[in-house]
């Protein structure tokens, strides 16, 4: 969807169309890239039109930023799973 | 720009000896319990070949399909440091590289984890490296 905006601004049905999916599902989509900040909607009449919305540096940041989160949950699982063997007493 | 920017440095203290930290990385089946597994994934299939230029290939299985995690290693210091190349190719050809420190501290020890080159340098100038990127966080985000 967002390879479909990165050619210019597209209606959401225009999104829908190349997936086969339905209206409600590609504004469903729609409104989980604007929540995360990547995409940015405006009225245009009675449709809304899509438009992407970070800066390329914007746009790297959240990349990195995804990759830390993608780190720090993966050493979460890590430390749990250290911690488990230790209490089973377990590979000291 | 981009220098410092490009780079992903994350430090942690573990109450477990460097050996134990070193060996989650490298054994298959302690690997397999937490090392790409996503929260609604499943490994699948986790080969570990542990020896310089030896490659790994960790398989989660998602909602969205396989998602293939391979690399190769590039040092191996038992258990100082650890230095692997990384790449997810369903979200991104880019071959990053992932570095591991690990020194004692206290009774457990810690571990810094630099992850370079996450950001191809192509996609400064090209709209469709963003657009690659992004499509692969957006379909990290519904995964």
């Amino acid at each position: 969807m967002l390879r479909a905006l990165a050619s210019g601004d597209r209606h959401i049905g225009e999104l829908a169309a190349p997936f086969r999916m339905s209206f409600a599902a590609a504004s469903k989509h729609v409104r989980v890239l604007e929540e995360a900040g990547l995409l940015r909607r405006r009225r245009d009449g009675r449709r809304h039109m899509c438009r992407i919305e970070p800066s390329p540096l914007a746009a790297a940041e959240r990349w990195l930023r995804f990759y830390e989160r993608f780190w720090n949950s993966r050493l979460d699982a890590l430390e749990a799973l250290l911690k488990s063997e230790d209490s089973k007493g377990s590979l000291k | 720009m981009k220098a410092a920017g490009q780079v992903i440095r994350i430090t942690r203290h573990f109450d477990a000896s460097p050996e134990r930290v070193f060996d989650a990385w490298l054994n298959p089946q302690t690997a397999s319990r937490w090392l790409f597994t996503d929260p609604k994934g499943k490994i699948t299939r986790c080969e570990i070949d542990a020896r310089v230029g030896g490659k790994f290939l960790i398989v989660d299985t998602r909602a969205v399909g396989d998602v293939d995690h391979v690399g190769e290693y590039l040092e191996i210091d038992r258990p100082r440091r650890l230095v692997f190349t990384f790449s997810v190719p369903r979200y991104s050809p880019q071959q990053t590289r992932v570095t591991l420190d690990i020194v004692p501290s206290g009774k457990g020890c810690e571990l810094t984890l630099t992850h370079e080159n996450v950001l191809p340098e192509w996609t400064e100038q090209t709209q469709q490296g963003w657009a690659m990127i992004l499509g692969a966080l957006e379909e990290s985000l519904h995964a």
